[in-house]
């Protein structure tokens, strides 16, 4: 499944994953957006991961928010622009 | 740490023979690690290109964005970078592509816009003593009147940071809009994406070689902010090759984001 999201001023978000039993798996997020340091992805795709298929985007951002450390930036890309893409994604609305 | 100003560092240039794709890549690497080790002083860095390349950014999925059969048709190397932004496609001659390793002091207290927009204030400049009315597009433009110019992109590595610019000098559409794969959602929102939207190189717009606008560049930069000619040094040049075997043309690099 593959949801995309461009952030109004900012970049594209992709995110490609399966639905299994109810949950998230095999989150990979990806896109032309800028993080620091880059070992933030893995962290995003982790928080991601076993996340239920019916958790909302205001759901989805905070489990984004809380899997990060309070170091990490980001420019062009916010965890509700992740959580957009991953709720287009299962919705089979990839836009 | 205090800010510091362009003129508290002692630039210094690397302008060298053309290297390979992975090559540049890893000298990024070396380089910015070198400049936030204090081992060697700031760095503006032009790249000569010596074969055809497609660079994707740090989180770009490869498979999502380059289409690898027909990289591979057209006899272009595919590489992935240090830092995030879009999928560039590259070709000796048709592209300016430098790199400026500074401390992080340089940047201090700048906001990500602002912190783009301030290292490339001397090519706003060069560009205007060229004719050439040009402006920072946030988030990571440079753009003009006629249409976008160059892309930029900073990665933060071991206390300095990296800050690399790709702008177009010329430019094959067909093959580049082949090799890229561009979505749909890409374009909702400015109606244009990083590879595909209205580019106006610098060849139509100046009417001057490549080298020549290289060379107002360097002028400028020289003027504004003093800069030093330089080489690689042999043993950051012998990093740079063993990174570049080992790392940046390895497919689980490529492929790190699938």
């Amino acid at each position: 499944m593959h949801g995309e999201y461009k952030m109004p001023g900012g970049k594209l978000v992709v995110v490609d994953l399966e639905v299994r039993d109810g949950r998230l798996a095999g989150v990979q997020v990806s896109g032309d957006f800028f993080l620091e340091p880059d070992s933030a992805l893995d962290a995003i795709n982790r928080a991601l991961e076993g996340q239920p298929q019916d958790a909302d985007e205001a759901a989805l951002a905070a489990a984004v928010q809380r899997g990060l450390g309070s170091d990490v930036m980001m420019y062009g890309l916010s965890a509700q622009a992740i959580a957009i893409a991953v709720r287009r994604a299962v919705d089979g609305d990839a836009a | 740490m205090m800010r510091t100003e362009w003129r508290d560092h002692g630039w210094q240039l690397i302008h060298t023979t053309p290297q390979s794709p992975s090559l540049h890549m890893a000298l990024d690497d070396v380089l910015v690690h070198e400049v936030g080790a204090e081992h060697r002083p700031p760095t503006l860095r032009i790249w000569e290109w010596a074969s055809p390349a497609v660079v994707i950014g740090r989180f770009q999925s490869l498979r999502n964005e380059v289409d690898m059969e027909a990289a591979q048709r057209h006899g272009i190397e595919v590489v992935r970078r240090i830092s995030g932004g879009g999928a560039m496609f590259i070709e000796p001659g048709n592209t300016i592509t430098y790199s400026i390793c500074a401390p992080l002091s340089l940047i201090k207290g700048l906001s990500f816009q602002q912190a783009y927009a301030y290292m490339d204030e001397w090519v706003i400049e060069a560009l205007a003593t060229l004719g050439i009315k040009a402006w920072y597009q946030p988030l990571n433009d440079i753009t003009s009147e006629g249409g976008k110019i160059a892309g930029a992109a900073q990665a933060h590595r071991g206390g300095a940071v990296l800050h690399h610019v790709t702008m177009a000098y010329d430019i094959d559409a067909v093959k580049m809009l082949d090799v890229l794969r561009i979505g749909r959602e890409k374009l909702s929102d400015k109606g244009t994406t990083s590879a595909a939207k209205r580019v106006d190189p610098l060849r139509s717009q100046t009417g001057l070689p490549r080298e020549a606008v290289i060379e107002r560049m360097i002028d400028t930069f020289r003027q504004r902010h003093g800069l030093t000619d330089d080489v690689l040094r042999p043993d950051e040049l012998a990093r740079g090759e063993a990174l570049a075997g080992e790392r940046f043309s390895s497919e689980a690099w490529l492929a790190d984001v699938p």
